[in-house]
């Protein structure tokens, strides 16, 4: 267990590691996330106020989603460089263990991309100051699944050298559920003033669970050099 | 070889035009048997379609699951054969189960589209097993493309549960049960064995093409016998002398 959690710890450092060193990621993703809401607001125009703040959560999402996918790619396109996932590979570390760093890093990365959501909060005129610990819960939870399948499907798209549009096409379909379970208790708890319960962030809770043990289940079938 | 090619064609001949008689039979039976709905009036015998085609694709769906977890577990290339054969299935009787359930929709409450849980559900089910094609389409290493495509059909049919749990957060303007007559009750019954003799009819013609398209690749790609290829140096040869 100690020896796990120390690779897990060592691979995840070295990740951040390399993106502090090389700056790849992080501000290409958040630049990115900030582009989509500023467009999605540009586009939406009076309708964006129309909507009392509850499109942000939305054009939220796919700021989220889109930045998220962009930051899988990245962290994991950094071990097809010169190799270094063969190396990796021959290294002797379970490959359940290789899964949960890689979800670690995506997972600090992508609360670096948070800072979208003033932006969206700002444009959309959200009021965030209703339920703030309860955003910040639905989105969290929400993200964390969001990773689990992402980190899974990067290692599958980048083991086919595959590029273009294919990992979004992947992940899309199956986090539709959280993106429909956490925009529906964000409705609730924001537009329709009620509490959204142990129950509503238990859901979120069990898709997590069950996105986690799938994608760390199957990680090693799809990892290749 | 070509004895066999004939009796399946046969045999798949037979099969289509019973298909189709039975869909003929159970199209007769809904014009002149099955009594008109009072309140959606005559769009709701979409519903007979409608129904079985949904249990279809689920059962495809399921095939697909099965198939990916065989081929993992067995590393036998006619699992992910069936799988891609199912999967096409699947996403043909999921498109008809979108377009019918939009009409009854559009009969019914006058709008071809509304993100209700159920239509959620069916464009998320179609959406996924869409992308399963294309995930299978753009990978060119076989054994690359058969493992890939089975860690997906997993994830992708343990996902069907929980779309179906978040999109029923959603509010819905379906009925919660539909209450049918005995007619309807035989009429609906009835229309199972058309859709399902289809729904089988359409894997089982693709699983086959697949089987014999992927013998006549490993047939091309596979080296000639010691002696062709002996004789074949010698012809080779003679011919450059």
């Amino acid at each position: 267990m100690t020896t796990s959690l120390r690779q897990i710890l060592t691979l995840m450092a070295k990740d951040l590691r390399v993106e502090a060193r090389t700056r790849q990621t992080l501000g290409l993703v958040t630049v990115l996330g900030i582009l989509i809401v500023v467009v999605l607001g540009l586009g939406l125009g009076a309708e964006a106020a129309a909507t009392r703040g509850f499109g942000a959560t939305a054009v939220l999402w796919v700021a989220y989603l889109f930045s998220g996918v962009l930051c899988f790619e990245k962290t994991m396109a950094v071990e097809r460089a010169d190799g270094a996932m063969a190396a990796l590979m021959v290294a002797p570390i379970d490959r359940g263990n290789i899964y949960l760093a890689k979800l670690l890093s995506n997972l600090i990365l992508m609360a670096g991309i948070a800072v979208i959501t003033p932006c969206g909060v700002l444009f959309f005129a959200f009021d965030l100051s209703i339920a703030p610990g309860t955003f910040v819960a639905v989105m969290s939870l929400a993200v964390i699944g969001f990773a689990a399948v992402g980190t899974l499907f990067a290692a599958v798209v980048s083991s086919t050298r595959l590029q273009g549009g294919l990992l979004a096409m992947m992940i899309f379909p199956v986090t539709l559920p959280l993106v429909i379970a956490s925009m529906q208790l964000l409705l609730h708890r924001f537009r329709d003033g009620q509490s959204i319960g142990g129950t509503g962030l238990g859901v979120l809770m069990a898709f997590d669970a069950m996105f986690l043990t799938l994608s760390w289940a199957v990680f090693e079938w799809v990892l290749e050099p | 070889m070509w004895q066999m090619l004939k009796t399946q064609s046969n045999v798949a001949a037979v099969y289509s035009t019973a298909t189709v008689l039975a869909f003929g039979a159970a199209m007769g039976l809904l014009l002149t048997y099955t009594p008109t709905e009072t309140t959606m009036g005559p769009v709701q015998k979409i519903f007979y379609l409608h129904l079985p085609v949904a249990i279809n694709t689920f059962v495809s769906c399921l095939l697909v699951f099965i198939a990916s977890i065989g081929y993992l577990a067995s590393q036998k290339t006619w699992w992910d054969d069936l799988a891609a054969a199912a999967a096409k299935t699947a996403v043909q009787l999921c498109a008809v189960v979108l377009l019918t359930g939009m009409i009854w929709g559009r009969g019914a409450w006058g709008q071809w589209w509304t993100w209700s849980p159920r239509l959620t559900f069916s464009l998320a089910l179609f959406l996924l097993y869409v992308v399963y094609l294309v995930v299978r389409s753009s990978i060119e290493s076989r054994r690359q493309r058969a493992v890939i495509a089975a860690v997906y059909a997993i994830i992708a049919f343990l996902d069907v549960p929980l779309v179906w749990l978040s999109a029923r957060m959603m509010p819905d303007i379906h009925p919660g049960s539909i209450q049918l007559a005995p007619a309807m009750k035989l009429t609906l019954g009835v229309w199972f064995v058309p859709v399902t003799m289809l729904s089988l009819g359409l894997t089982i013609g693709r699983f086959s093409l697949i089987r014999r398209s992927s013998d006549a690749t490993h047939v091309k790609q596979s080296p000639a016998p010691a002696s062709n290829s002996a004789a074949s140096r010698f012809q080779i040869a003679g011919g450059v002398l």
